[in-house]
C-alpha cells in the first residue's frame, strides 16, 4: 500500500507537468494578451509595454514558463491580474461556500440514487421500474438552467418556501440558503444517477452467482442487499470518488444564481479576463484533484473487492 | 440496512411504500418549513445590487461603472456632480469652493474644506486610530499614485500628459524602477495644508471632470502603507458610509460612517424635481440611510425576482421580464407593477453603439462610398424593436442627446435605410450588387447577444449583395484583434467618462488610434484640427460649433456606421424616496431615503 501511495505521488509530477505546458502553450496561441486586459479602453503603446515589463510578459516564453513551474513548485500563486486579489485568498475563501452546496447535495444526490437504484432494480420490469425509467428520462432531458429558472422563480418567489438567493456563513444561515440549490441539485442529478446505478446493479442480478444464491433458497431482499450491492460496489465507487474531489470546484451556474460566493466562475471569469495566473493556478488545482481522485478510487476498489491488490 | 430490507421485502411492501412516501414527504416538508420566508427589512437600510463583481476598492483602479459606484461610496474627491441638475453640473466636494483658475487656464487652485477627516482606521497610528484631517497633500499622494508605474492604474490616463511634470516623475520612476513620492512636481503642489495647486501643461476645460471621477478621490498614505498590496480591501476614505462587511464577489455592506462631514441634502431643482418630492428633504443633513447593502446578481432573473419580493429596492428591467414591466401599448407601467406602486424612471443614457469600420484597413478603410452603403442598409429601428424591447433611439452622429454638441435637427443621410440608395451607393463604391467585393470579415464576440446582433447584420448586408464572413472570438482575442489593428469591421459601444461631447469626439481623433479609444484608427488632419481647437475653449456656442463640425465631418466619412442611444429604464419600490437617476452616480447613496413605514 505505502510503495502504491509513493508511486502514484511520485507519478503525479510528470503529469502536472504535462499540464501546466499544455496549458502554458494553448494560453499562448488562443488566450489573448493580459497586458491589454489589464490596462482598460485608453490604452497607450507605452503603458502596455510598462505592464508587459512589469509582469515579466515581455521574457521569452521559455523562461515565462520556468517561472510558472517555480510558482507551481513553491505554491506561490501571486495575484489575479482582474482583481488584484491573491489567488490563494481567492481559493480558500470560495472552497467553504462551494463545498457547502456541492457536498451536502453530492451526498444526498448519491445515498437517494442508490436506494432509488436497489428499488427499481428490485421491481426490474414492472410498472415502478418502468415509470421510474421513464422519469429519469424526462429528468435527463431537461437542462440544468430550466430546473434552476423554474426553481427559482416558482419555489422561492412565487410560493416563498426559500430564499431567492444569497449566502451566509452561519450555519442556520447556511441551511436557509443553501437548501433550494441543494433540492434542485438532487432532482436534476437523479435522473442519470439512478439510472446508472440500475444498470450497474442489474448487471450484478445476472451473474451465476446471483442464481446460485437463488437456487439455494436464499431469499430476494437478501440476495439484493447481502450479495448484489456489495458486487456492484465497484463502477458505484467508481463513478461517485472520482467526483468528490472536483466538488471543491462549485458549480457555475448554481452559484450564480444563487449568489453563492463559491469557485464556480473563478476559471470562467479567469478565462474571459485573460487572467493568467488564476488560469494557470485553477489547471493546477484542477489535475491535482483528478490525480487525488484516482488514487481515491484505486484505495477504496481495494476495500471493496478483495480480488484488487495494490501493489 | 434494516431499514431497506423491510423496504424491499415482499410482504411488507404496501406498508413500507407508504410509510416510505410518509417519511419522505414528512422530511421534504421540515426541510422546506426551516427555511424562512422573505421578510422585508423595516430598517433604514438601502438595498441595491451589482450585475458585477467587484474588483476590490482601491480608488486607483475604480476603471468600471461597478467598482466606481462602491468605491464613492467610501471615497469622496475634490469635485462632484450635483444631485439633481440637469445638464449635469459640478459642484465641490471636498473642496471649498470651484477651483480659482488663472488666466493662461493652466493653473487651478483649490482650497479644501476645512474639518475633514478619514475614517478611524488602525493605519493611522499618530492618532491611535483615529481618522486624521485630510490635507492637501493627501491629494499630491493620491495623484501621483495614478501616475506610478509599479501601480499601473488603468486611469492614469485621467492626467496622462495633463500635468507639469508628472510624465517626467512617472518616467523617472519607471527607469529607477521604484517610486519616488517626496519628489517634487511642479505641476502638483500643496501650497499649504489646505491649498492645492495644478498647473496643466496646456489649458483643458474637460479637466475638472477628472477630479470628480471615482480614480481621483483621496486615499491616505498611511493607509496604503499599512496594507500594502490588500489595499483595495481595506478602504478608509472620508464618505457618507464606511465598509461594515465585504466580500466583493457576493455583498458588501456599508453603514453610516460617523465622522462623515456636515453635508446637507441639496435645495435647489427644478419644479419637475418639486413636483416629484425630490425637494422634501432639502436641507437634511446626509445621509439619509443607516446602511447600504449592495449584493452581486450576475444573472438578471435572481435580480429581477428579488426586486419584484422587495429586497431589493430598485432595479434595471432585464430584457426577458420587459414585458412583465412595461405595456407595449402605453410604454408606461403594466397593471402589476401600478398595483404594487412601483415606480418607472426612464433615462437617456450617454452612450453610443456603433459598427467600426477599420480605417487602416485597404477596402472598407478606403472607399467611403462602401462605408456609407453598409451604414444605409442597417434598419436600425428594427435592431431597436428587436434588441433592445424599443429601449433606444437611433443614433444620428457621434454626439448622444443630453451634451452640448447635439443636433436634434441632425439627419444622418445614410441612416434612412433605403436599400435602393445604400445599392447606389455600392455601386459608386465600385462594387455594382457586392460584384467583385470579397467577403468582409467582421468580428464578433461569441455570446448569444452579439451573435444574434451579428446574424442580423449579415442579413442586412446580403440584402445588397455583401457577403460577410464573421470570426467570433472571446472578449480578451476580440481586444487583442482591435488594439492590433486586425479585422474589417467589428460592434462596440461607448459610455461617457464625464458629460461633455469631448469625450466622444475624441474617438476619432488619430493620436487615439489603436491600442487607444479611437479602435477605427479614423485619421483625419481636419477634423483632427478642430478637436486639438475645441480642447483650448471653454463650455461656449462657439465650442459647440466646432463640436457640431466636427460631427458633421464623421457623419459624412462614415468611420462607424452609428447605432444607437441607450434609454435606461429602472424601477423603484415606493419607499425608495429621493432617488433620480444619474448618468454618473458616484456616491448618490447619501441622498437616498427609506420610507420604513412604506416597507413594512
Amino acid at each position: 500500500m505505502f510503495t502504491f501511495l509513493v508511486r502514484r505521488i511520485i507519478g503525479t509530477i510528470p503529469i502536472v507537468f504535462g499540464v501546466a505546458l499544455v496549458v502554458f502553450v494553448l494560453f499562448n496561441i488562443v488566450g489573448g494578451d493580459p497586458a491589454l486586459m489589464m490596462v482598460g479602453k485608453h490604452a497607450t503603446a507605452q503603458q502596455i509595454a510598462d505592464i508587459r515589463r512589469e509582469y515579466g510578459l515581455d521574457l521569452p516564453l521559455p523562461i515565462q514558463f520556468l517561472h510558472y513551474l517555480r510558482d507551481i513548485a513553491t505554491f506561490d500563486f501571486g495575484r489575479s491580474y482582474a482583481t488584484r486579489q491573491k489567488i490563494s485568498d481567492m481559493i480558500m475563501n470560495g472552497v467553504g461556500p462551494s463545498l457547502s452546496l456541492t457536498l451536502p447535495a453530492f451526498m444526498l444526490t448519491t445515498v437517494v440514487s442508490v436506494l432509488l437504484g436497489l428499488v427499481v432494480s428490485y421491481f426490474r420490469g414492472k410498472i415502478i421500474d418502468r415509470v421510474a425509467v421513464i422519469l429519469c428520462v424526462i429528468g435527463m432531458s431537461i437542462s440544468v438552467l430550466a430546473y434552476i429558472l423554474f426553481g427559482q422563480y416558482y419555489l422561492a418567489y412565487d410560493l416563498r418556501l426559500f430564499p431567492i438567493s444569497g449566502y451566509d456563513y452561519s450555519l442556520t444561515g447556511r441551511f436557509e440558503y443553501l437548501a433550494l440549490p441543494i433540492l434542485l441539485w438532487l432532482f436534476l442529478s437523479m435522473g442519470s444517477e439512478v439510472r446508472f446505478f440500475r444498470t450497474a446493479i442489474l448487471e450484478e442480478t445476472s451473474q451465476d452467482y446471483v442464481r446460485t444464491a437463488r437456487a439455494k433458497g436464499v431469499s430476494e431482499p437478501r440476495v439484493f442487499l447481502k450479495h448484489v450491492l456489495k458486487n456492484s460496489m465497484v463502477p458505484i465507487v467508481t463513478n461517485v470518488v472520482l467526483e468528490i474531489p472536483l466538488l471543491v470546484l462549485g458549480s457555475f451556474l448554481f452559484e450564480n444564481f444563487f449568489g453563492i460566493p463559491g469557485l464556480g466562475s473563478i476559471t470562467i471569469d479567469a478565462l474571459h479576463n485573460s487572467d493568467l495566473p488564476v488560469i494557470k493556478t485553477m489547471a493546477f488545482v484542477i489535475s491535482l484533484l483528478l490525480i487525488f481522485g484516482n488514487i481515491m478510487t484505486d484505495l477504496i476498489y481495494a476495500l471493496v473487492d478483495p480480488r484488487v491488490k495494490l501493489s | 440496512m434494516e431499514l431497506l430490507y423491510l423496504m424491499i421485502n415482499p410482504k411488507h411492501t404496501r406498508l413500507v411504500r407508504s410509510a416510505f412516501a410518509l417519511s419522505l414527504g414528512v422530511s421534504l416538508l421540515a426541510f422546506v418549513g426551516c427555511t424562512k420566508k422573505s421578510d422585508l427589512d423595516p430598517t433604514n437600510t438601502f438595498y441595491t445590487s451589482s450585475i458585477a463583481k467587484i474588483k476590490g476598492l482601491d480608488p486607483a483602479f475604480a476603471d468600471d461603472m461597478y467598482s466606481g459606484y462602491e468605491v464613492t461610496r467610501i471615497y469622496e474627491g475634490l469635485l462632484q456632480y450635483k444631485y439633481l441638475k440637469r445638464p449635469y453640473e459640478l459642484e465641490p466636494c471636498l473642496a471649498e469652493a470651484m477651483p480659482t483658475i488663472s488666466k493662461d487656464g493652466k493653473t487651478y487652485t483649490f482650497k479644501l474644506k476645512k474639518g475633514v477627516v478619514f475614517q478611524d482606521d488602525k493605519a493611522f497610528k499618530a492618532t491611535n486610530g483615529k481618522g486624521r484631517e485630510v490635507t492637501a497633500e493627501d491629494f499630491v499622494y493620491s495623484f501621483k499614485r495614478l501616475a506610478d508605474p509599479k501601480l499601473n492604474s488603468p486611469m492614469w490616463w485621467l492626467f496622462d500628459g495633463k500635468i507639469e511634470g508628472l510624465n517626467e516623475w512617472h518616467d523617472a520612476s519607471a527607469k529607477a524602477g521604484k517610486s519616488d513620492y517626496a519628489a517634487n512636481i511642479s505641476g502638483l503642489k500643496a501650497v499649504d495644508a489646505s491649498t492645492l495647486q495644478i498647473k496643466l501643461k496646456s489649458r483643458s476645460y474637460q479637466f475638472v471632470y477628472a477630479l470628480a471621477m471615482p480614480a481621483t478621490t483621496v486615499v491616505a498614505k498611511e493607509v496604503v502603507e499599512e496594507y500594502g498590496a490588500e489595499f483595495l480591501n481595506h478602504p478608509v476614505g472620508t464618505g457618507a458610509f464606511k465598509l461594515a462587511e465585504y466580500n466583493p464577489s457576493a455583498k458588501i455592506v456599508y453603514v453610516k460612517s460617523p465622522s462623515f462631514r456636515k453635508e446637507f441634502y441639496p435645495s435647489e431643482g427644478d419644479a419637475e424635481d418639486q413636483a416629484k418630492g425630490l425637494l422634501a428633504d432639502a436641507g437634511k443633513q446626509l445621509p439619509l440611510v443607516d446602511k447600504v447593502v449592495m449584493t452581486v446578481h450576475v444573472e438578471s432573473q435572481p435580480q429581477w425576482l428579488n426586486f419584484m419580493q422587495g429586497n431589493l429596492d430598485l432595479a434595471p428591467i432585464p430584457k426577458d421580464n420587459f414585458a412583465q414591466a412595461i405595456d407595449p401599448k402605453t410604454k408606461g407601467l403594466t397593471e402589476e407593477m401600478k398595483k404594487k406602486n412601483i415606480q418607472l424612471f426612464i433615462e437617456p443614457s450617454l452612450d453610443i453603439t456603433h459598427t467600426s469600420f477599420n480605417m487602416t484597413d485597404p477596402v472598407v478603410g478606403k472607399n467611403k462610398y462602401l462605408r456609407q452603403a453598409i451604414s444605409t442598409a442597417i434598419n436600425t429601428q428594427e435592431e431597436i424593436d428587436l434588441f433592445y424591447n424599443g429601449r433606444a433611439v437611433s443614433a444620428q452622429g457621434p454626439i448622444p442627446p443630453g451634451l452640448a454638441g447635439y443636433d436634434p435637427a441632425t439627419k444622418n443621410p445614410y441612416k434612412e435605410y433605403n436599400l435602393e440608395k445604400a445599392k447606389e451607393l455600392l455601386k459608386k463604391a465600385g462594387y455594382p450588387d457586392g460584384k467583385g467585393l470579397a467577403p468582409l470579415e467582421y468580428l464578433s464576440l461569441a455570446d448569444t447577444t452579439a451573435r444574434q446582433m451579428t446574424e442580423y447584420f449579415q442579413k442586412a448586408m446580403t440584402a445588397i449583395g455583401i457577403q460577410v464572413k464573421v470570426q467570433t472570438f472571446s472578449w480578451p482575442e476580440f481586444q487583442q484583434s482591435l488594439k492590433n489593428k486586425k479585422g474589417q469591421m467589428w460592434s462596440f459601444a461607448w459610455g461617457a467618462d464625464y458629460p461633455d461631447a469631448e469625450n466622444f469626439l475624441q474617438l476619432f481623433y488619430s493620436k487615439n488610434s489603436s491600442p487607444g479609444p479611437n479602435d477605427a484608427n479614423y485619421d483625419n488632419p481636419e477634423f483632427d484640427k478642430l478637436y486639438e481647437k475645441s480642447l483650448t475653449m471653454n463650455d461656449s456656442p462657439a465650442r459647440t460649433e466646432l463640436y457640431k463640425k466636427m460631427a458633421a465631418i464623421v457623419i459624412e466619412d462614415t468611420p462607424w456606421a452609428f447605432g444607437v442611444h441607450r434609454l435606461t429604464y429602472g424601477l423603484t419600490h415606493p419607499w425608495l424616496k429621493n432617488y433620480k437617476p444619474h448618468e454618473f452616480n458616484h456616491g448618490m447613496a447619501k441622498y437616498y431615503r427609506i420610507d420604513t413605514n412604506l416597507r413594512k
